[in-house]
């Protein structure tokens, strides 16, 4: 369980996830658009966040489908080259998804799906993180989800310090909150200047 | 109408470009914090709703629809809590480096950005710091970077005018260069008062 303050677990926790109700639920309404009283009928169809999802398919109230991305057409996608995949696209928090679905979700291939599917990722995204220019933020990453995104830019700014210290040694530097350096000599007078 | 957390998760998107912008600090976003704590009132009254309708000897199989709903409203008030904290959360802990960054007293832009109880926190965790600093005499906010050279040489930016330096009393006019302390130097440089000069 990740840590109860982390923005980006709540954040993931905000993806949509089709369920299907077995019970009826009274004033449940506002979730499902295609209803027209305040009820959500048994056996109705309906789009609800994974953190209402999670609970209610804990107490068996509804039962889960796994979404669209995590199908057998992207399976295929991934087999046949797993770095060449738009994730991102599909969803920036795909593997932590996959990751709190698996445990519920009816598919029990589902986590091994996702392990084969960063390992066939990790290694030519680091090869990359290495190598590209450290100015200009490279095409392929907008493929990534977040979560790479986080290895990649981790494997990048570890190569920009060694190259600081490599070359240059620490430097004392203004605390970056305080915004530019313009504002604060806009604020001087041109007599105290002078 | 209750929005089953999209307000909430809005907030928790909001902390995010909080952490992320490093050029300022983010005012507090009361309009929207409010809202969510709005929304999580009414969360309580539709839970309280049905647990009023909840049957105690329903034999009905598996779940009493006023049970199903009621646990959905349960849920909602948690997440709303959760996105409340993780928002003043993430905030606090952004001030805090604000004390190590510029010290115990903050320029009014970045102040003004702070709720009154973010600035009553800030005092107190100043104080906190400021207290167990002296208790064993070591300022540790300097040397923040370890130090290849005692002495280094500045160019001054903002006007400071006279400064007790090494227990002697310097002017210290704009744009002039001077040589001093690594630990005198580093605060004002932090403050963007000075900067280091590499001739």
């Amino acid at each position: 369980m990740a840590n109860y303050y982390d923005l980006d677990d709540i954040l993931m926790e905000e993806e949509y996830v089709t369920v299907h109700f077995k019970f009826e639920a009274k004033g449940l309404g506002v979730l499902d658009p295609g209803s027209e009283h305040d009820d959500i009928e048994a056996g109705a169809v309906v789009d609800i966040p994974l953190w209402l999802a999670h609970d209610l398919c804990l107490r068996k109230f509804v039962s889960i489908k796994l979404p669209s991305f995590y199908n057998e057409r992207i399976r295929k996608e991934i087999q046949a080259d797993a770095s060449c995949v738009d994730l991102g696209r599909y969803c920036p928090y795909f593997y932590e998804l996959g990751l709190r679905l698996a445990p519920i979700s009816p598919d029990p291939t589902l986590g091994s799906f996702l392990l084969y599917c960063l390992q066939g990722r990790y290694k030519d995204m680091l090869c990359k993180a290495h190598t590209v220019a450290l100015t200009t933020a490279p095409k392929f990453l907008n493929l990534l989800t977040r979560e790479e995104t986080q290895l990649f830019e981790a494997a990048r700014d570890s190569v920009k310090s060694y190259n600081k210290w490599r070359f240059q040694g620490a430097r004392l530097e203004r605390a970056a909150v305080l915004g530019r350096k313009r504002r604060l000599n806009a604020l001087l007078s041109p007599f105290e200047l002078t | 109408m209750a929005m089953f957390g999209k307000k909430g998760a809005e907030l928790v998107r909001e902390a995010k470009q909080t952490l992320a912008t490093t050029d300022q600090f983010r005012p507090f976003n009361k309009d929207l914090f409010e809202q969510v704590v709005k929304e999580t009132e009414e969360h309580y009254g539709h839970l309280q709703e049905r647990m009023s309708q909840i049957r105690v000897n329903d034999s009905t199989e598996g779940g009493d629809p006023n049970f199903v709903g009621g646990c959905a409203q349960h849920r909602s008030v948690l997440r709303n809590k959760r996105c409340l904290l993780a928002y003043v959360n993430a905030r606090m802990s952004k001030i805090k480096h604000l004390r190590w960054d510029l010290g115990a007293v903050l320029p009014d832009d970045i102040t003004g950005n702070l709720s009154a109880t973010e600035r009553t926190f800030f005092q107190g965790y100043s104080d906190a710091l400021s207290s167990y600093m002296a208790e064993i005499n070591l300022d540790l906010t300097v040397d923040s970077t370890p130090p290849k050279d005692p002495y280094v040489q500045i160019r001054v930016i903002g006007n400071l005018g006279e400064v007790l330096l090494d227990d002697q009393e310097t002017s210290l006019l704009p744009h002039s260069i001077h040589f001093m302390t690594r630990t005198e130097a580093e605060p004002l440089v932090m403050q963007g008062l000075l900067e280091i000069y590499q001739g």
